[in-house]
């Protein structure tokens, strides 16, 4: 049942009609207010883990294979432990139990057991008085390796099984295949009148957010193990300690504290993690591991880099017949999230255009490399580069206004997916209007002159997922309140605010459901011993989910607090208003009471106040194997238009400007909302053009740091306009989608499109270095030796 | 291990610790003051900025010992400096921060409030272009500069009485509300 | 945290005081300036000195003078902010203000100094890196090994000079002044450098740069930088072009000068560029002609090595494009030559 059923009386917002495009029934809802925790992070308050220290901690350091495939022959730590000061050194042989988020693909150890995988993988741990003597432990650590080939090729993994990076693999290096097909798409693509094929290749990047992965653990007397970590999934570190240590859950306890940056780099349950715990076990000492750049970059779990195959086929009028495509996926050394981005390279590509027919076949292979995994926009990006950058070649192709056929195949709202799946709100056609507007594109598109150029591209994504990693019947997120007689709320929620703006979220909804100023609502998150579980910050669900939950937590509450003022103003229950810490008569102006008065008169009639919440999706999803990955209770759409300038002589891209339209539903802050897309934006373009996530030919990461991987600075950064639309899902918290995945995925091919309408050339590969952009210029000046209009092009300048 | 002193957000503080420690590991590990971040601890991020003289620097380039004798400023002076000098609240750049939205997981911004603030100091009307240069030596992963920017601004204009332009969002919400307002 | 090696830190107040410091600990020492290339690398165990001796705290080296026969003396320790806003660096040695402006990000300017980045170690991709990573190829030749990685089989160490400053200071003439045990010397910056990248200048032991001397410069001075690198701030340079053109009273090329940095271990003066531009007038077709041939020379003398990161074919292709871009700046009397 989802939450939504269980809904109490009426909406908060009186009269209103549900739906409502405007935002002035609200009185927290929809508006640019501050976050609860800005404050505490501006003023350097706010505490994140590597800021605790516990008295009698100890340090861990982690010390890691040289080689990127090796079997692990022996390790003996004999002389680092008899360093004076080196209190415990772990080894696989600790922990040997493997793990892996996806519960059908364990195979990661916290320490290696047999085997190595990357160079970069954890082979044993120390925890010392201090980080200079655990340092000085590692290099004292002996261990054998038997060096084995390395594969560092996709396409070489795809072929060849032997050595196999996992044993126990039925597939030799195959991580995943999916193959589906909807339709006929053979048919489909013969009977086209265009039809256009290429290869596409996207990179590898990582998420680098600015805090590196800190850790630290404590275990009680009474054997209470609490782990802070920072996580941005508390419910699946908490599951996978429990299983690797052998301890039941209840003897663990996992705190988020506030978290610099994740993206999708802080999902996965990381060796530091299940170090830490291991060793204030033994050592009975606080332990606290913080990874130091480099290693943050070993961990890993970016970008998939993916080679994309597509052929799509269009009728004379660029109405879409079908969508055939191949794709290879370099997964690096372990699992990860690994089974669901192969699902999402082809699931999430069927809207916001209508697929009559669509095939995709995606191998995910393993590599000798640091592990792939989720980042912003999970396993989606890159097909949706390749796809929207195939849209416009057969526009051009069909001589068509790109923005055009992206509106004429629009799949329109409150319907269903080629493969299956249900879509909402759909706003799309708005966020083309938005940004084919305030661009300017119709006067401006093609008439920028050699070297300037606009490029458009649209995309949808989920709003959080059908799929719990593991099958469960439980709700997906979970609220508590409690109100008492002080006039405060505290809400409890297992949702883990990443910088996102969650708890802030939780906290307008809650003010809105119940009248209440924001100071009245204080938030305790992401502690697995305070809070209902919630399954953390990703797939852009928490906004929706825990939105829904708390929602529903808070009208069993009000009902409560309604029914007690209604009873002391003898009137009926439709007439009291909680609103701004008050509850008003709507027909008596002159009667209101405060809203410590009213849970005083609520606590006195119905005993302590408090209420659980709940939100679990319907049932949904394409009925076929896989056919819940890719499923959502609600879609979000974005479209970019991206105007580029090329230096012709240099080919360096400089983005001038880019126009971030995107649906996300009702925008419950337009702010936090405005930062969500704005953050995307710089993202995937820092992906087109600096980022690189590149192993040199040892198979060592070519750059592990914040100076070789390039993240764009603020002078590096174009303006971003970001331009809310707001189409009001009938599922969503007030009518809220997602805005923290969706709007990076158009930037990435509006700007290949936007590079194409400045010089008439074609960037597949990512990135767009200006070395690839000079030998595209190259090769279109032999193919075309007289391009009909370069002499007005150069005339025009 | 030297004991030494020097001034941090207006105090005069004596610090024993090894030569070999940072300037950064000595304001979080032995002050305690845990406002400033370490986001690389080679010069590469900016989230270790401090001001040293009121000039901005990396504490994680810094030996300790040689900020004998100089003025320091963390992210947690601002504050007790604003209210020292009559003011209310925050410091009015941690309050624009936190008004324009630009603290996302705020991991950065105790490096670029500081950043910022030393900008302020010597060019108190800065341009957009001067504020994108002096901000450009520390990295945010999260707000793509712009709300950071929006920040600098509003707090400019809010010293100097002048407003801001509308941002792209709020311009188009005008722009839809309007629309929906005529029949 | 990335730990330092354990040392002991002195801060003279003398020169003389630094100089026995150095002088009884050997090689065992090291200079520490501004720290922004010294701490990063000893966090890399790239330099694991005893003891380090700080010049902070000697007052002489710091500050730009203007001798009366109208040399700039520049002080080691100025900061590199400090020399890139100096109205007397701006209007006398406009490259090397220009280099000084675009070295790293604002922090670093301020804490840098132009002593230091003289003195700044040579970079490679293979090299700059943590002990861990240094070791899981089995090092290089440079530090701890004695392979090359960039020229494999290579005998020489081809790691790159990579200080922005160099090249301008190049191109101005400049003297450097040193003061050691055995008392003060003075060398032309152009005698500064050797062709190994292991250490690729002329310091002795011991020996402490007190100041930079730039010549007077005469009133038809032009002088730019021009700067390649992947962002607009923090990086390194992927090729570094300070350019010179003195011209008379009737704007005629009387003297002309390219230098290009970050192609190998020492920066690089191309050759016949006085030739080529000498009695050209600014702005004519021959002297755009001229400077195209410059860039035409640069390109066939420079060859940048794939020692730092990024494409090194294509930094060859921006040489002669930086060289042009550089010289046509400092014609029109401005620049830097950069993409923000
Ligand atoms: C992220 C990052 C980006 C950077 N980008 C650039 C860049 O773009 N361009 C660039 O040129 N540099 C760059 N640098 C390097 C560095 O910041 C500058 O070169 C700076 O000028 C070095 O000066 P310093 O005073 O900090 O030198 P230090 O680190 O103190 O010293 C450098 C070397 O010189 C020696 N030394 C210093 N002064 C003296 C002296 N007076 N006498 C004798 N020996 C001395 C030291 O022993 C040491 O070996 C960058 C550094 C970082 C961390
Ligand atoms: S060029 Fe690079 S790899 Fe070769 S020896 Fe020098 S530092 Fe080492
Ligand atoms: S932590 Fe100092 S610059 Fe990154
Ligand atoms: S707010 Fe997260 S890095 Fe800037």
């Amino acid at each position: 049942m989802s939450a939504r059923d269980l809904h109490g009386p009426g909406a908060p917002w009186g009269a209103a009609t549900p739906g409502s495009k405007s935002n002035t029934d609200f009185k927290v809802v929809g508006r640019a207010l501050r976050k609860l925790d800005g404050l505490s992070k501006a003023t350097g308050a706010a505490l994140y883990a590597d800021d605790l220290q516990l008295p009698g901690m100890l340090h861990a350091k982690t010390l890691r294979s040289p080689h990127p495939h090796a079997r692990v022959l022996r390790v003996d730590a004999s002389r680092a432990l008899a360093l004076p000061g080196v209190l415990a050194v772990i080894t696989g042989a600790s922990m040997p139990i493997k793990y892996g988020v996806i519960p059908w693909t364990p195979d990661e150890n916290a320490l290696a057991v047999d085997k190595v995988r990357f160079i970069g993988d954890p082979v044993a741990a120390v925890a010392a008085l201090d980080e200079d003597t655990a340092n000085a432990a590692l290099k004292l650590i002996e261990v054998e390796y038997q060096v084995l080939h390395a594969y560092l090729d996709p396409f070489e993994a795809l072929v060849r099984h032997d050595p196999p990076i996992h044993e126990d693999r039925k597939e030799g290096n195959i991580s995943k295949n999916v193959r589906l097909e909807f339709g006929a798409v053979d048919e489909a693509l013969a009977g086209a009148d265009v039809v256009v094929e290429d290869d596409y290749e996207f990179h590898g990047t990582t998420h680098a957010a600015i805090e590196p992965h800190c850790a630290l653990a404590s275990c009680s007397a009474d054997g209470v193990l609490t782990l802070w970590s920072s996580t941005q999934i508390t419910h699946y570190v908490h599951r996978a300690l429990a299983k690797v240590l052998e301890l039941p859950p209840h003897k663990i306890r996992v705190v988020q504290l506030n978290l610099g940056g994740a993206f999708g780099g802080k999902s996965d349950p990381f060796s530091l993690e299940f170090c830490v715990a291991k060793l204030a076990l033994v050592t009975g000492r606080p332990v606290k591991m913080l990874w130091t750049r480099e290693e943050v970059f070993y961990a890993h779990r970016g970008r998939h880099p993916m080679h994309l195959h597509y052929k799509s086929g269009a009728t004379r009028d660029g109405k879409l017949t079908g969508v055939d495509a191949k794709i290879l996926i370099d997964g690096g050394s372990y699992s990860s999230f690994g089974l669901v981005t192969t699902y999402y390279s082809g699931q999430l590509l069927t809207g916001p255009y209508h697929f009559p027919t669509y095939r995709f076949d995606s191998s995910r292979v393993f590599t000798n490399k640091p592990p792939c995994g989720p980042k912003r926009g999970h396993g989606s990006v890159q097909p949706r580069f390749a796809f929207e950058v195939q849209l416009d070649q057969l526009a051009e192709r069909l001589a068509l206004d790109p923005i055009e056929i992206r509106r004429r195949n629009f799949q329109g709202d409150f319907t269903r997916t080629v493969n299956g799946q249900r879509v909402t709100s759909n706003g799309f056609l708005q966020c083309l209007d938005a940004v084919e507007r305030a661009s300017g594109w119709k006067q401006r598109r093609g008439k920028l002159g050699r070297g300037r150029g606009l490029g458009v591209a649209g995309s949808m994504y989920i709003s959080g997922t059908n799929y719990p990693v593991y099958p469960n019947e439980m709700p997906q997120a979970g609220i508590q309140l409690k109100l008492d007689r002080s006039g405060l709320v505290t809400v409890f929620t297992g949702g883990n605010d990443i910088g996102q703006g969650s708890n802030s979220m939780v906290a307008y909804v809650v003010a809105e459901e119940l009248g209440l100023k924001l100071e009245q609502i204080r938030v305790v998150a992401a502690d697995t011993d305070l809070c209902p579980v919630d399954l953390g910050a990703y797939s852009s669900r928490v906004t929706f989910m825990v939105g829904n939950a708390a929602i529903d937590a808070c009208r069993k509450l009000r009902a409560q607090l309604v029914a007690a003022v209604a009873q002391k103003w003898a009137c009926d229950e439709r007439r009291v208003r909680l609103i701004d810490g008050l509850a008003i008569d709507i027909e008596d102006a002159a009667r209101s009471m405060t809203s410590v008065e009213v849970f005083q008169l609520a606590e006195s009639k119905f005993d302590t106040l408090g209420a659980t919440g709940s939100y679990n999706t319907p049932k949904l999803g394409g009925d076929y194997r896989g056919g819940t990955i890719g499923a959502s209770p609600a879609y979000s759409f974005t479209a970019h238009v991206v105007e580029c300038e090329v230096d012709v002589e240099t080919g360096r891209v400089s983005v001038v400007r880019a126009w971030i339209a995107h649906d996300c539903g009702r925008a419950l802050n337009p702010m936090i909302v405005a930062g969500q897309m704005e953050g995307s934006a710089y993202m995937g373009l820092a992906e087109a053009l600096l980022e690189h996530h590149q192993l040199n030919r040892f198979g060592l990461h070519s750059g592990p740091s914040l100076l070789d991987y390039r993240l764009p600075t603020s002078v590096d950064t174009p303006e971003l306009h970001a331009l809310i639309v707001e189409s009001i899902d009938p599922e969503g918290p007030y009518g809220a989608k997602e805005a923290g995945e969706g709007p990076l995925h158009p930037s990435i091919p509006a700007l290949s499109n936007a590079i194409h309408d400045a010089l008439g050339i074609r960037l597949k590969h990512l990135p767009f270095t200006p070395g690839k952009v000079l030998a595209a210029l190259r090769q279109e000046q032999a193919l075309r030796p007289a391009r009909p209009h370069a002499a007005l092009d150069e005339g025009s300048r | 291990m030297t004991v030494f002193s020097f001034h941090i957000n207006g105090d005069r503080v004596e610090v024993a610790a090894p030569d070999h420690w940072t300037l950064l590991e000595v304001l979080r590990y032995r002050l305690g003051l845990t406002g400033t971040k370490q986001g690389c601890d080679k010069g590469d991020c900016g989230a270790c900025t401090v001001l040293v003289d009121g000039r901005p620097w990396l504490a994680c380039l810094t030996l300790a010992k040689s900020v004998e004798g100089r003025e320091i400023t963390t992210i947690e002076g601002l504050m007790p400096a604003h209210r020292k000098s009559g003011g209310a609240g925050a410091d009015p750049l941690q309050d624009a921060f936190d008004r324009c939205g630009a603290l996302q997981c705020g991991f950065c911004q105790p490096g670029m409030i500081l950043s910022a603030r030393a900008l302020l100091a010597r060019n108190p009307r800065p341009t957009r272009v001067e504020i994108r240069h002096a901000l450009s030596g520390n990295l945010c992963r999260c707000t793509g500069y712009t709300q950071i920017f929006e920040a600098v601004e509003s707090a400019v204009a809010q010293a100097c009485g002048t407003t801001t332009a509308a941002r792209a969002w709020e311009a188009q919400r005008e722009r839809a509300c309007e629309r929906e307002d005529t029949p | 945290m990335l730990r330092l090696p354990k040392f002991e830190l002195r801060s003279p107040r003398t020169l003389s005081e630094a100089i026995q410091l150095l002088e009884e600990a050997g090689p065992a020492a090291m200079v520490i300036a501004g720290g922004t290339d010294l701490v990063p690398n000893m966090k890399h165990e790239l330099a694991t000195p005893e003891l380090l001796v700080s010049l902070a705290h000697i007052e002489e080296l710091r500050g730009v003078r203007r001798e009366p026969e109208g040399a700039l003396a520049i002080g080691a320790m100025t900061s590199l902010a400090e020399v890139a806003a100096s109205e007397l660096v701006q209007r006398f040695a406009p490259a090397l203000a220009q280099a000084c402006s675009l070295v790293a990000g604002p922090q670093l300017r301020a804490m840098g100094t132009l002593g230091g980045n003289v003195l700044l170690d040579t970079r490679c991709q293979w090299f700059n890196q943590s002990y861990f990573w240094r070791q899981a190829l089995g090092f290089c030749m440079k530090k701890d090994g004695s392979v090359c990685h960039v020229v494999q089989g290579g005998k020489n160490c081809v790691a790159a000079a990579s200080n922005d400053t160099a090249p301008a200071l190049m191109t101005l003439g400049a003297r450097l002044e040193l003061e050691g045990p055995e008392g003060s010397r003075t060398t032309a910056i152009d005698d500064f450098w050797v062709a190994d990248g292991i250490v690729n200048k002329k310091l002795g032991a011991s020996e402490i740069l007190t100041r930079i001397v730039v010549p007077p410069t005469p009133r038809g001075h032009r002088g730019a930088y021009g700067k390649l690198r992947d962002r607009g701030s923090i990086d390194f340079p992927l090729l570094g072009v300070a350019v010179r053109l003195d011209v008379d009273e009737t704007e005629r090329v009387a003297h002309a000068d390219v230098v290009v940095t970050a192609l190998a271990a020492q920066p690089k003066r191309v050759a016949k560029v006085g030739d080529t531009l000498r009695g050209q007038t600014l702005g004519s077709p021959e002297f755009e002609s001229a400077v195209l041939a410059v860039a035409e020379l640069a390109r066939k003398q420079c060859r940048p090595l794939p020692n730092i990161p990024g494409d090194a074919d294509y930094r060859r292709e921006m040489v002669p494009v930086y060289v042009k871009r550089t010289l046509f700046a400092a014609a029109r009397g401005d620049g830097p030559v950069h993409h923000v």
